[in-house]
């Protein structure tokens, strides 16, 4: 069935009738250990920090789970506004979706993490599709307000059927996904299970973008009518990127809902979230996943500093130090890498006339 | 080959599209002009599928055309270009090429190399092969105006709609265009329409010109019927044709 063949450099292994070949190149391993390691260490960093400033263990960690949230979040953001070329400003209306979903079929029908997940994913992406034609009808400022208006009136049902959405005091008695009893090891456990969905996202959204389907996502991101002149039927790209991103997003929702152990919709439907989503996606850097998640630690981080450090106005500096960011950095911390690396998106053919 | 029927579209109160019919034979060059706001774009618009009309039919080869959106004309051979050249700023002339070459043919079938050779061919074509790894957003409007008719050479199309090639060229610049055009159309068996403003500039490129005022068809002939004509030269008053 699976048979390993080593060769000199390189590793074939054939399975179920096919031939996987596997180039060794240790000159490109030093990256992806020196990440392993880090990414392991992860928990004995925060000890570290802890002893030096006062913050605790545990607020450390949550930090990096909420930034782990805002990357399950963002990462389909930014798939979506690249295969749409909108900039959707509901994002935490499709994460809302799959948290009343996971919280109200777990407390009314008993389903357990693992069956919310696809009924999260599903329920998501189906109001989605229901939505979608606003990608084809819409553009622009109508579509901004369009979304932005689809938060506001989950919130309004949210407080008009409490009984059912719980209002400010949420759904309560989710079960939670790990409990073992405790308290940091289990903090440290989901914060490593976040980040394992971040990294799922993370490797979904860059096969989707490196595909054939990710290189006409581009052509509409960068013009729609010529998109369209070059014969690609935008519409067959806009409706599945829109339902299945907006599906992504929800399952944040379902993280949320089984992490918390309830969900409360009027805690995650705030503009402020809207807010702290939208500067993750620009400080990433236009169209840049991976920048996305490194904006979305900084954000993350500076939104516990300056918590600790100014009390009442935290939140008015957070958005100072923000703004100056983005100003600083007009093309978010993918730029600053991208400036570097420059000629490297601009490949260029050596011709020799004959 | 092109046949449209009594097409009208209707902005607001505007009627910037009106009643209008024309044919064009397969091999045909055909010149349309009108002084602004004629609604010359808004019939490449139409014949293109970004504008949906409001009455009449457009019928491309035999097929009823006029419900279809501009991806499947784009696929069934209609280029067009801008008339605010449309390229993608960012990106490096070849590339605004190679994009348009792979995306026509869904991505597939082709490896990039072949696209690159396709690529370079139609940019040398104009003569942009020099200006290849210039950023699009960098490149002078008669270049963006040259980068604009290879790119909709390179999706094979059947028939080309030029929206106003010339404007903002100087004189040498404009004979340049116009040579190209003349040239693309014999090499590759074109049916094109070009809208200009001013017939001058068409005079020795086309063999029929319809001239538009006011979103109608004032006059359709030769050049020189045209130039001379009654209506032409009051819609043109006090202005060159
Ligand atoms: N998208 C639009 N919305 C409203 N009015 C338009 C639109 N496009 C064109 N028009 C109007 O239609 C008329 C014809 O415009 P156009 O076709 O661009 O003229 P031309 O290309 O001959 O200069 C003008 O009066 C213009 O204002
Ligand atoms: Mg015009």
């Amino acid at each position: 069935m699976v048979r390993l063949e080593p060769r000199r450099g390189r590793l074939i292994i054939h399975a179920f009738n096919r031939k996987f070949e596997w180039v060794i190149e240790p000159r490109y391993w030093r990256n992806p250990i020196i990440g392993v390691i880090l990414w392991l260490a992860i928990p004995l960093i925060i000890i570290g920090i802890s002893q030096i400033f006062p913050i605790s263990v545990l607020s450390l960690i949550s930090t990096l789970i909420f930034a782990n949230i805002l990357c399950m979040i963002t990462i389909p953001l930014t798939v979506q506004v690249i295969g749409t070329g909108r900039v959707n400003f509901g994002p935490h209306f499709f994460a809302a979706i799959g948290g009343y979903t996971s919280a109200l079929l777990s407390k009314n029908f008993g389903l357990s993490p693992i069956a919310t997940l696809p009924a999260s994913f599903a329920f998501g992406a189906l109001i989605a599709l229901f939505l979608s034609p606003i990608t084809i009808i819409s553009r622009g400022l109508y579509f901004v307000l369009i979304t932005l208006l689809l938060p506001f009136i989950l919130l309004e049902i949210a407080y008009w059927q409490s009984e059912i959405f719980g209002a400010e005091t949420g759904i309560p008695g989710v079960p939670i996904l790990l409990d073992t009893g405790n308290v940091f090891f289990d903090s440290v456990a989901y914060f490593y299970l976040s980040f394992v969905i971040v990294l799922l996202f993370l490797f979904f959204a860059d096969r989707v973008l490196r595909s054939r389907y990710g290189f006409l996502m581009g052509v509409i991101n960068e013009d729609e009518e010529v998109a369209e002149s070059y014969g690609i039927n935008t519409a067959k790209i806009k409706i599945p990127t829109f339902t299945l991103t907006s599906g992504a997003m929800a399952i944040a929702g379902w993280f949320i809902a089984h992490y918390y152990g309830s969900f409360t919709g009027p805690a995650w439907l705030q503009p402020s979230f809207l807010i702290l989503i939208l500067l993750t996606t620009t400080l990433g850097g236009k169209g840049a996943i991976y920048g996305v998640v490194l904006s979305a630690y900084v954000i993350a981080s500076l939104r516990e500093i300056t918590r600790v450090t100014f009390g009442e106005l935290s939140i008015v500096v957070l958005f100072i130090i923000l703004l100056l960011l983005l100003y600083f950095l007009p093309e978010g911390f993918w730029g600053l890498y991208r400036k570097k690396r420059y000629r490297e998106y601009f490949p260029s053919i050596k011709i020799r006339r004959g | 080959m092109l046949d449209v029927k009594n097409v009208k579209k209707r902005f607001g109160g505007i009627v910037a599209v009106d009643d209008v019919s024309i044919k064009i034979e397969k091999g045909e060059i055909v010149g349309l002009i009108g002084p602004n706001g004629a609604g010359k774009s808004t019939l490449i618009n139409l014949v293109s599928g970004f504008y949906y009309p409001n009455e009449g039919r457009v019928v491309f080869g035999g097929e009823d055309i006029t419900w279809k959106k501009p991806f499947y004309r784009a696929k069934k051979g209609i280029a067009r270009t801008f008339q605010n050249p449309r390229l993608v700023g960012n990106m490096t002339a070849l590339m605004n090429v190679l994009y348009a070459i792979i995306c026509k043919n869904g991505g597939e079938n082709l490896t990039l190399h072949e696209a690159s050779a396709e690529a370079i061919y139609y940019l040398d074509l104009f003569g942009l092969l020099k200006r290849r790894d210039v950023l699009a957003k960098d490149l002078p409007i008669y270049e963006m105006r040259l980068l604009e008719l290879s790119r909709a050479l390179a999706l094979k199309p059947k028939l080309l709609l030029i929206d106003e090639a010339m404007a903002g060229l100087n004189p040498a610049e404009a004979e340049n265009v116009s040579k190209l055009i003349t040239r693309i159309r014999e090499e590759f068996d074109l049916t094109i329409i070009w809208v200009e403003h001013v017939l001058r500039i068409l005079m020795r490129s086309v063999e029929r010109v319809v001239a538009m005022h006011y979103g109608k068809i004032i006059a359709d002939g030769t050049p020189q019927e045209v130039s001379r004509d009654q209506k032409v030269i009051e819609a043109y008053i006090g202005e060159e044709i």
